[in-house]
């Protein structure tokens, strides 16, 4: 009994440490601009004059205590997000699920698994040049299909090998009952199949969702203006009369952090499995 | 289809028939997974193969996008492999390297005690256990640069750390941590720690749900104490997992970037310049596209060589490795 207080009270600390910087920043979010920056002796947690005025800043692009008024407003990132981090999922999972369901039942290929692992392991950046040049050349540069279309590309290896896990777990059998009735192999895997992983198909495309939303690299590198995504644009954030926007950009982050925190708990029992892709189940 | 239903008709042996329609829906089926694969395959020449030519072809040239020419007339500027000796050469490249892989070297190794730790009392019971598990978790869904800007705040001059540290020491402390050459180093390996912990909690913890309860009470009842257990017992079970964790992490460790971008651009100086922000740099601040496209060459050839080799020692013993995590899982 005494060791489960010690455990608990060792665990509750630590929770409070993990905390701690996710807190600040929400503090920060809603302090207003007198409260960015404070004498060390002065600090604290919580904002003494709470204030709503960061996001009506960001939201609108002007606010009470800010001189200056933004020339873009973060509607525009937060689309961009929305729209690119859906459709680059979208690709991700149907091309993803199609190529697993193949490997798995046919054996063809399975040295396509590997090469896409391959995409996970390299560094972005040293590989991006060509990528570029290749944006470039199609138009595709600050647009959302080009940014969209290579979020596809770089989650596909999870959604590869997670829904190969899935389709190597469920046995050949229920198909094969289901052609000898008369399906054909296709409708035996939209009707019969397909149904039976749904489940493993969402939580697949919210873990997918979550890696496209917190991209920032190849967002910086393929957007320049109109499809910036909110990371981008928080850390560009910053006007020349008032300098670093402390307040606003925690306003951003928090916006920005929101969406894969929430969904991330509700696939916490999902995560074993998609962080590690299909190798550990939970 | 056709030639079934002839065939049919000619009344040969029903045994006949049922072997040539099976032969034609191997066909059918296999037509199918060619199809579906299709997409997958098209997408990946499209992101690798041409991609991969285009920057060998460039990395043995001086192209860069200043010169005005479209990147397929690079071979005006032919130099052959001098990129490659070059970069062999370049002192800053290798800082930058060593600099990486001390970054991993310190980061993941605390991550990992952190996390079995977290996991080991976890695992041994806490009240509260499903609560504790969320917030434990909350760092890692933390999009990473804004969690880059999180300790960006914290490590301020007037920010909570130096605030926390004041109370410690009596005295205000006012350390300027994102612009000193070491403590910028640790800032920068706090905040990995603190988002990427849960990662290794979340994953040990996994592992150590899969070891066998009866086993663990019998050593218990029999006064093995708690490090015997666990390295007795749990430890061997949990071997393959170890391995996943720590190589998730090794590899995305050592591809580092968002945070130290906005932590501290890689300053002072170059005292946090990770390799992706020195890639960085000599793309967008240098040009120098065509040198960029050499280093990257052998980035991949390297990691190539460094993954095929430890593929190839992982496949060579299933049992003990790869197969081992799967029928664990299960039992959980």
């Amino acid at each position: 009994m005494n060791g489960l207080i010690i455990r608990t009270v060792a665990i509750a600390i630590v929770s409070c440490i993990a905390l701690l910087p996710i807190t600040w920043m929400i503090s920060m979010a809603f302090k207003p601009a007198a409260e960015w920056t404070t004498a060390a002796g002065e600090i604290s947690l919580i904002p003494k004059n709470p204030t709503l005025s960061n996001f009506v800043y960001v939201f609108t692009g002007n606010a009470p205590d800010q001189v200056v008024s933004l020339d873009r407003t973060v509607w525009g990132p937060l689309f961009a997000s929305l729209l690119t981090s859906v459709i680059g999922t979208l690709i991700a999972v149907v091309c993803g699920t199609a190529a697993a369901y193949a490997v798995s039942r046919e054996k063809i290929n399975e040295s396509i698994g590997l090469s896409l692992l391959q995409l996970r392991i390299f560094p972005p950046l040293a590989v991006m040049i060509p990528v570029m040049i290749m944006w470039a050349f199609l138009r595709m540069i600050d647009t959302w299909w080009g940014l969209a279309l290579i979020y596809g590309i770089v989650t596909l290896p999870f959604s590869f090998w997670l829904m190969k896990a899935y389709f190597d777990e469920l046995p050949r059998e229920i198909e094969e009952a289901a052609i000898v009735e008369g399906c054909t192999p296709f409708m035996a895997f939209r009707q019969i199949t397909l149904p039976i992983v749904a489940s493993a198909v969402a939580s697949t495309a919210l873990f997918i969702f979550i890696l496209n939303w917190s991209d920032y690299i190849i967002a910086l590198l393929l957007t320049r203006k109109d499809w910036t995504t909110i990371p981008v644009y928080m850390n560009a954030l910053a006007t020349a009369a008032s300098g670093q926007l402390y307040g606003a950009k925690a306003a951003l982050g928090l916006i920005a952090a929101i969406p894969p925190v929430v969904l991330g708990i509700s696939i916490q029992r999902f995560l074993v499995r998609g962080l590690t892709f299909g190798a550990l189940k939970q | 289809m056709s030639e079934v239903a002839s065939r049919r008709t000619t009344s040969i042996s029903v045994a006949q028939d049922n072997v040539s329609a099976e032969a034609t829906l191997a066909g059918e089926r296999r037509s199918l997974a060619k199809r579906l694969l299709a997409p997958t395959q098209l997408l990946l020449v499209f992101i690798v193969a041409f991609p991969l030519c285009m920057q060998i072809y460039i990395s043995m040239t001086w192209w860069t996008p200043l010169d005005g020419e479209p990147w397929y007339r690079a071979y005006r500027s032919w130099v052959w492999f001098l990129n490659y000796i070059d970069l062999f050469r370049d002192e800053a490249l290798w800082a930058a390297v060593w600099r990486t892989v001390l970054f991993v070297l310190i980061s993941v190794p605390l991550e990992f005690f952190l996390g079995l730790i977290f996991a080991t009392i976890f695992y041994e019971g806490v009240a509260g256990r499903p609560f504790f598990y969320s917030i434990l978790l909350m760092p890692m869904m933390i999009v990473p640069a804004v969690a880059g800007y999180i300790f960006f705040l914290m490590f301020q001059q007037t920010g909570p750390v130096n605030a926390a540290i004041s109370i410690v020491y009596s005295g205000a402390l006012d350390w300027n941590w994102l612009n000193d050459v070491n403590r910028a180093f640790i800032a920068i390996i706090v905040a990995d720690v603190w988002q990427w912990t849960p990662l290794m909690f979340l994953i040990l913890y996994a592992g150590l749900m899969s070891v066998p309860d009866d086993q663990m009470r019998a050593a218990t009842i029999l006064g093995a104490n708690w490090w015997d257990r666990f390295r007795r017992i749990a430890l061997p079970r949990i071997k393959a997992v170890i391995v996943i964790a720590i190589g998730l992490r090794v590899i995305e460790a050592f591809k580092i970037f968002d945070p130290i971008f906005i932590m501290t651009s890689g300053g002072p100086g170059v005292a946090t310049e990770s390799l992706s922000l020195y890639l960085y740099k000599r793309t967008f601040q240098d040009l120098e596209w065509s040198y960029v496209a050499a280093i990257g060459i052998t980035v991949l050839i390297v990691l190539s060589l460094i993954t095929g080799i430890i593929i190839a020692k992982t496949t060579a013993k299933p049992q003990a490795a790869t197969a081992e995590p799967v029928e664990q899982g299960r039992a959980v």
